[in-house]
């Protein structure tokens, strides 16, 4: 662990990695408590591996075609706000069988991206760095689109805290209070798109869903309100983040699955205490 | 002349081919305690839900205080069959109330200290002042209901719809919570759907019969007939009749 730290203090990706990690657990705190008290940890997931959809073409125009502007992250953030969009309306509009159809769109994404991923030139390392994350590797210019989101999530959270609260606990109530229910949802999973977003350069796309769920389910067995909720979502987050990253440091273990392995011993342990 | 909290004229809906509600005429005036009674799918709910301007007549119209139910509909307090809520949702009492402020507070940001005052005041009137902070998950069903009760009561409606508060709830504290709404009864409509006939009728003016077909009596009027025709076999005046001789 000391290695760690004077690794840290030495090498600047590591400062880049836990400064994204600390960055994204924001996020994740705030999002995740929308996610875990609403229920839509399934509809989290499926936005998720969309994600590899808009990666993988992302990626294949900047090779093949030259699009030098489309990033993978940017491609990831048009792909999860698109699947948001669809898995959200589908969901409306026909209530029964949801699960159904967002599995439909987990691998609709998922082959859309490897697809994509075959036909471009290269080893195919950039799929193994979209599905399992790899936060060694974030740059500077990553950094401030991370902090560019997580203002943009966190200013939203704010300023609509109280329509978010009434959409998850009774939206129904809510809508008959005169609030655009419909609208807030969309923003919601707005925000749940943008979150994954920044956690897959973190975790990977195989891992958000625990990222996103795993710190909120722990902070909802100790917390009696929603910002409290997201305030220890968002701590548990950063330390399970910063745990990762130091334990895995010295064997050189993949930094993302270790912060997943830290958050199920987490929460399993969570599960122990009795519910306050 | 002020119009009416509810207005009915000549109402079908069906869900699909199934009827539901037909030719529904029926008229409340302001201060009027009403009772819904009626069979399970006999229509209680959707009526409620009509008033809401959640569902939508195929035929005739409804009115809420002169107004469409989706114009109207900030006029009502609602409370609705509390099945639905997750018990376990990180909201304490206060939180809950403060969502009948939507609508009446301001768009951005937290709730105003107007809002928290107006929570408090209407939380002590439901006497759960003392519980305002306990998380929904450590009340029982009676303080729940009276938590609903107090969010339907904090936007300061005109009219207040209430879908089966006491179905879960033990004789006592249905006691109760009809005293409280009696005394509410001063400043507002009240209108309570309800199983059990017998027991409302202590306390209602008059009775509205819904079994497809929807006929307002004067509580002193329903007689055995009438909930014959309604419930068929089931009549549930013997037990009416048990609880008054003992009054």
């Amino acid at each position: 662990m000391t290695e760690f730290f004077q690794a840290l203090l030495q090498h600047s990706f590591l400062q880049h990695a836990l400064l994204a990690g600390l960055l994204v657990s924001i996020s994740c705190g705030i999002v995740g408590t929308y996610v875990v008290t609403r229920r839509i940890t399934y509809l989290a997931g499926g936005i998720a591996h969309c994600v590899l959809g808009g990666m993988g073409f992302a990626r294949y125009m900047q090779v093949v075609h030259d699009w030098a502007f489309m990033t993978p992250m940017l491609g990831a953030m048009l792909a999860a706000l698109l699947a948001a969009l669809v898995i959200g309306w589908v969901n409306i509009k026909a209530r029964e069988r949801i699960d159904t159809v967002i599995s439909a769109f987990w691998g609709l994404g998922m082959a859309i991206g490897i697809l994509f991923i075959a036909k471009t030139p290269g080893y195919g390392e950039d799929l193994m760095a979209y599905l399992f994350g790899n936060i060694l590797l974030v740059t500077q210019r990553d950094l401030l689109v991370i902090g560019l989101l997580d203002l943009v999530i966190i200013a939203t959270a704010l300023l609509f805290h109280k329509q978010f609260v009434a959409v998850c606990f009774d939206e129904e109530f809510a809508r008959l209070r005169g609030i655009n229910t419909r609208l807030f949802y969309f923003l919601m999973l707005a925000l749940v798109a943008l979150s994954v977003v920044l956690m897959v350069s973190v975790v990977g796309i195989v891992m958000v869903i625990v990222m996103l769920t795993l710190p909120a389910a722990i902070a909802g067995r100790f917390c009696l309100r929603m910002g409290s909720m997201m305030a220890l979502a968002a701590g548990l987050c950063a330390l399970l983040t910063f745990g990762g990253l130091a334990v895995s440091y010295q064997p050189d273990l993949p930094a993302g699955a270790t912060i997943i392995v830290l958050s199920g011993i987490a929460y399993l342990l969570s599960l122990l205490f009795k519910r306050s | 002349m002020n119009p009416h909290p509810i207005q009915i004229e000549n109402m079908d809906f069906s869900y699909g081919p199934i009827g539901v509600l037909e030719q529904v005429n029926l008229t409340i005036s302001d201060h009027e305690f009403i009772s819904v009674v009626g069979p399970n799918g006999g229509g209680k709910t959707t009526l409620l839900k009509m008033l809401l301007g959640l569902l939508e007549p195929q035929k005739g119209s409804v009115s809420v205080f002169g107004k469409s139910p989706e114009q109207g509909r900030k006029w009502i307090g609602y409370l609705p069959q509390h099945a639905s809520l997750d018990p376990k949702f990180p909201v304490t009492a206060t939180d809950v109330v403060l969502l009948g402020r939507l609508g009446k507070t301001r768009t951005l940001g937290f709730y105003t200290k107007a809002d928290h005052e107006a929570a408090r005041n209407m939380l002590s009137r439901v006497g759960m002042d003392k519980l305002r902070n306990r998380p929904l998950a450590a009340l029982s069903g009676g303080q729940r209901q009276r938590v609903l009760i107090a969010r339907a009561l904090v936007s300061e409606p005109r009219l207040l719809l209430l879908d089966e508060p006491t179905s879960s709830l033990d004789d006592y504290v249905e006691r109760e919570l009809y005293d409280l709404l009696k005394e509410l009864n001063r400043d507002l409509t009240i209108v309570v759907v309800s199983h059990d006939i017998g027991f409302v009728s202590r306390y209602v003016e008059k009775v509205v019969c819904v079994n497809r077909q929807v006929h307002i009596h004067p509580v002193g009027e329903v007689n055995e007939s009438i909930i014959h025709d309604m419930y068929g076999e089931h009549v549930h005046m013997v037990r009416h009749d048990q609880e008054h001789a003992h009054d």
